[in-house]
């Protein structure tokens, strides 16, 4: 057994406390000595033997316990990824209980090479559990086939030692192993003492061998997916993070006093009427002023600094709340204000960037062109707003550490931020978590920056690099044991739960009350004054189009608040003796950028994977610092980028006075796989990150031998060509062209995100008082293997609509420093009369061709929670524009159109 | 402080707390029935929805005080086994995503389609549109409503 493994099965043999025995990753057998101890026997008999850390069965009945690791916020991944499991293990859906797993970020990783055949990690174990880039299928559809095959595999032979028979002779149904030649059959629970002599377990290379074939599935792919919470879910049943009941342990409930701007400090507080409240307990700050606040991976996730009032219920906390006096000192993002900084934005792409891509001679092109277009786009700060507003429960317990539950879409962050800022308050010592051994990383472009950083702060802590690893392991050891995090069901994320700070406050406050469960509990207010926004942008473009309407030259430029300036502090929060090697710290981390600029990642979603043809390229990211606490919202960097490049087109093409769809298949081109050799030797791309799937083909050792790998998923304009045709095609777009009545208007956009490909053509009505009707929303998608069809048809629903309400509606503003709006009232949210009662998904195949570029037979799957909802503002702005309306250039789109 | 009778899903319960505490805390804090949500606290969202005699109601913007005068039915006196022509119509459709918006949604319809049986499309609208949900589950929201009154949409 190579390696790779390592890790994944010391933590496993330590969290269920047995021996090292017959065991593999994903395909572990309980080993033998589990049947000599009578006490460790009773007990998993009660609670079932872990067959891996994903399975677990009972010996006597045989029920089944499938862990699930992902967060479950409403993409139907927690029943998806265990049908996939159970459908190739054979195991029976009806003996099946869900379990959501805790944080346990090393036991669910999936190291090379289980995420695709023959690539490395998707997914580092680090981050086995965060629910975010819409990747879990992405990342676990192969590893849990590969667990359930394993598993069956395992099963049958184990029937082949006991009866003496060859396993050619054996066929496995819903956890029977059946001998036809002899009518017999045995129940996998009965198999058990067979399998733990199973040795040695089967190997990848042998499971992939007996991988279901397609026609032999019983959920993937299929409407048979099982939906496992949802009668919970209409009973209400179903835990979310507030339904906990720990009010036999004394619960208390918290709400929070936020200072109101960013990095703001506590100056003083008078308690007396908050405290004279009837059942308010305690009044106290939630960070001292010096709380760390930075280190780690990022942990500048923290709290805004506040005061707690606790209390024996939330209305009781509330009502203190509202009597507490506090005075803040605010801090110099006080001079904050929305409407100025769009200025500032406007300022900043007017002149040159920081380039991102380019080729040939842009200006030249321009300046030579038949006609100029140029235009830009802003696009405000965007709250998620999930329904469940932000809450976590924690008990700290002296000596033994905290207890959390949380929704939570990062459980292992959320451990992991924690544990750090309570454990390691020193800085630089805390630094030591983002030590990674070179090996560990599979793009070329993290070497660089990462061997500095491990050199840098070895040398600052004076230690060599061995003793700096063995300070990282010991770090997440202790961090990892003091602090335990239980995921209940989310009311939505949306990448607001992404953050972890409320889980944080719930385990600050904890800390002072040994042995009660302290839940902080967030209003609505808190959640749309304290989220961590999606980026306010301004898209700039500029296009020289020749005698035919083509863009000869393309200058575009972008300008954005990195959530890099939040998940790293402020240069002026660091200590001036720290700042070399936090600037070090924020390089190796996810190839962070410098301050002022976007980091890869934002870089990647939408900006420097520009898929249109055009000779002539500059992309350039424009200077712009951070005021307010910057992050995640479905879709990211996207829906900027996205906003800007797919209206920008819609605008050449009226400029040309060409058909939109037809000029955006023009950009688009025939398409083409895009490597990594290509755009650094044509296009002087500094770094091209795919939204951290690294692109390219390269040699990797596999089996023995050096073999051709293809490391990720690169854009493929093939498929993005594919989608718009498709779309096209279903909305009708031809027929209806030139067709339509006066005020009717159809509109498209494509984009890829999350390695998936989307398409759009939204049909508007718009009548004479400027009333907005949308008549129909056609959405094409290719997101490889469709695996639940009927969750991520949902996805196409839910991120099409997430995406109007964000282009109708979405717009938080600051002033000094501190967040306008407040609740549904000022910050609306699209409801049912708002929504279109057409929306039609359609799911693209890949081309033979595309699959034949893939390793493997298909093409595996890829995001679908994100990807739909980019395309949405874009589309809907053409579309407006096609029927007659204004070009709208700015979101929320509210102020140009009435919105009913 | 004082105590309050209340009558939620056909039990009686005495409760002594703030008059001025909203159903929904008594429901949750006090009663443990953690079906009906908190998702605003100002009546715009609808997640804390069940009904007085009957009638949607908010009730995270119902004092305790007000609320004891009626007969109070949660999402978990909906039915006591998921029967509720709603609750069968919304698994069987797949309405839920997230889930955390729909005991909200369902006792709005339930309060719809019992004074409405056959509402159209702008009924549906009115009914419903005090309910938000963030995952997108209109659609089938609607078309859940229609499959029960037997219209289309």
């Amino acid at each position: 057994m190579s390696g790779i493994f390592r890790i994944t099965r010391r933590d496993f043999l330590r969290n269920i406390g047995v021996g090292t025995g017959a065991l593999v990753f994903g395909c572990s057998i309980a080993p033998d000595e589990i049947f000599a101890d009578t006490d460790k026997l009773k007990s998993l008999i009660l609670r079932g033997i872990p067959l891996s850390a994903f399975v677990a069965i009972k010996p006597l009945s045989g029920d089944i316990t499938i862990f699930t690791h992902r967060s479950e916020m409403g993409q139907g991944i927690k029943s998806s990824l265990a049908a996939i499991l159970a459908d190739e293990a054979e195991i029976d859906w009806d003996r099946v209980t869900l379990h959501q797993a805790d944080a346990d970020a090393v036991g669910f990783g999936v190291p090379f090479p289980y995420a695709i055949p023959g690539a490395p990690a998707i997914v580092r174990a680090e981050d086995a559990q965060f629910t975010d880039s819409s990747r879990s299928m992405a990342a676990y559809y192969m590893p849990m086939r590969i667990f359930g095959a394993g598993l069956r595999l395992v099963m049958v032979r184990a029937t082949a030692i006991k009866w003496g028979v060859k396993e050619s002779e054996l066929e496995a149904r819903q956890q029977r192993v059946y001998h036809a030649a002899s009518r017999r059959s045995i129940a996998y629970n009965h198999l058990l003492l067979e399998a733990s002599k199973v040795k040695p377990l089967p190997e990848i290379d042998e499971i992939k061998t007996v991988l279901k074939r397609p026609d032999q599935w019983r959920f993937i792919g299929k409407t048979t997916m099982p939906f496992t919470d949802a009668k919970d879910m209409v009973t209400g049943k179903a835990v979310y993070g507030a339904d906990v009941n720990l009010r036999r342990r004394g619960m208390l409930t918290a709400m929070i006093v936020r200072c109101p701007v960013a990095n703001g400090t506590l100056k003083s507080f008078d308690a007396s009427a908050a405290l004279a409240v009837p059942g308010v307990k305690f009044v106290e700050p939630v960070l001292p002023a010096n709380f760390p606040c930075t280190g780690g991976v990022g942990s500048n996730f923290v709290p805004h600094a506040g005061v707690a009032v606790i209390a024996e219920n939330t209305w009781a906390a509330w009502q203190g709340r509202r009597a507490l006096k506090v005075e803040w000192d605010l801090g110099p993002n006080e001079s904050y204000d929305s409407e100025a900084f769009r200025d500032e934005l406007k300022e900043s792409t007017e002149r040159p960037g920081k380039p991102v891509r380019w080729k040939g001679d842009v200006d030249a092109a321009i300046g030579g062109a038949a006609k100029v277009v140029e235009e830009s786009y802003y696009i405000p700060h965007l709250a998620q707003t999930p329904m469940e507003p932000p809450t976590a429960i924690a008990i700290y317990e002296n000596g033994s550490g905290w207890e959390i539950w949380s929704p939570t879409q990062g459980p292992e962050l959320a451990q992991h931020y924690i544990g750090l800022a309570m454990l390691e308050p020193d800085l630089v010592q805390g630094l030591v978590w983002q030590a990674v051994e070179l090996s560990e990383l599979s793009r070329e472009c993290e070497h660089e920056t990462q061997k500095i950083f491990n050199e840098s702060l070895a040398k600052r802590l004076g230690v060599d690099e061995a003793t700096l690893f063995k300070m990282r392991d010991d770090l997440k050891k202790k961090v990892r044991d003091k602090v335990k995090v239980h995921v209940t069901l989310l009311g939505g994320g949306f990448g607001r739960k992404s953050n972890p700070d409320y889980a944080m406050e719930a385990a600050f406050l904890a800390r002072n009350h040994p042995g009660i469960p302290i839940r902080v509990q967030w209003t609505r207010e808190d959640d749309v004054k304290f989220s961590f926004y999606n980026s306010v942008s301004r898209q700039y473009f500029k296009a020289g189009l020749d005698a035919g309407g083509r863009p000869a030259g393309l200058l575009q430029r972008s300008a954005f608040s990195s959530f890099f300036a939040t998940i790293f502090p402020p240069p002026a929060y660091v200590p001036a003796d720290q700042g070399d090697i936090f600037a070090k710290a924020r390089a190796a981390f996810h190839n962070g950028g410098e301050y002022l600029y976007g980091s890869s990642i934002e870089l990647g979603q939408g900006l420097e994977d520009n898929p249109y043809v055009i000779e002539n390229l500059r992309i350039e990211n424009s200077p712009a610092p951070n005021h307010i606490r910057c992050g995640w919202m479905r879709s990211v960097a996207n829906i900027y980028h996205a906003f800007g490049l797919c209206s920008f087109a819609d605008e050449m093409a009226n400029a040309a006075g060409r058909d939109s769809k037809d000029y955006l298949l023009e950009l688009i081109g025939p398409g083409h796989m895009f490597t990594e050799a290509e755009l650094r030797d044509k296009e002087h791309v500094p770094c091209y990150d795919n939204n951290l799937f690294p692109i390219g083909r390269k040699m990797m050792p596999i089996g023995g031998q050096e073999k051709e790998i293809m490391p990720g998923y690169p854009p493929d304009t093939r498929r993005l060509r594919a989608v718009v045709e498709r779309v096209s095609k279903e909305s009708g777009w031809d027929e209806k062209k030139g067709k339509l009545p006066k005020g009717r208007g159809l509109g498209i956009a494509a984009h890829r995100s999350f390695l998936s490909y989307v398409a759009l053509v939204i049909d508007v009505s718009l009548n004479e008082a400027n009333e907005l009707t949308i008549n129909e929303v056609h959405a094409a998608l290719d997101c490889g293997r469709v695996i639940n069809p009927d969750r991520v048809y949902a996805q196409m629903e839910g991120g099409i609509l997430y995406g109007l309400s964000l282009a109708l509606l979405g717009e938080i503003t600051v002033k000094n420093g501190a967040v306008v709006q407040n609740n549904f009232d000022d910050y609306p949210v699209l409801r049912i009369h708002q929504a279109p009662k057409k929306i039609y998904a359609y799911f693209v195949e890949p081309s033979p061709e595309v699959v034949n570029d893939y390793p493997g037979e298909e093409v595996p799957p890829t995001g679908v929670g994100e990807p739909p909802t980019a395309a949405v503002a874009p589309a809907l702005a053409n579309a407006i524009f096609a029927a007659g309306g204004p070009r709208i250039r700015e979101i929320p789109f509210c102020k140009k159109i009435v919105v009913l | 402080m004082s105590v309050f009778q209340l009558n939620v899903n056909g039990n009686r319960h005495t409760v002594d707390v703030d008059g001025n505490m909203p159903l929904l805390w008594v429901l949750r804090d006090i009663l443990g029935l953690t079906g009906t949500k908190f998702g605003c606290g100002v009546a715009q969202c609808g997640a804390c929805t069940v009904h007085l005699d009957g009638r949607a109601a908010r009730s995270c913007a119902i004092d305790v005080g007000a609320a004891c005068l009626s007969e109070i039915t949660t999402i978990e006196g909906l039915s006591y086994d998921g029967s509720h022509p709603c609750q069968k119509a919304w698994v069987e459709l797949g309405v839920p995503q997230c889930g955390f918006c729909q005991p909200g949604q369902i006792m709005s319809a339930a309060a719809l389609l019992a004074a409405n049986p056959h509402p159209d499309d702008p009924q549906i609208d009115n009914a419903m549109r005090g309910n938000i949900c963030r995952c997108g589950t209109y659609p089938r929201i609607r078309a859940a409503i229609h499959k029960i009154a037997g219209s289309s949409s």
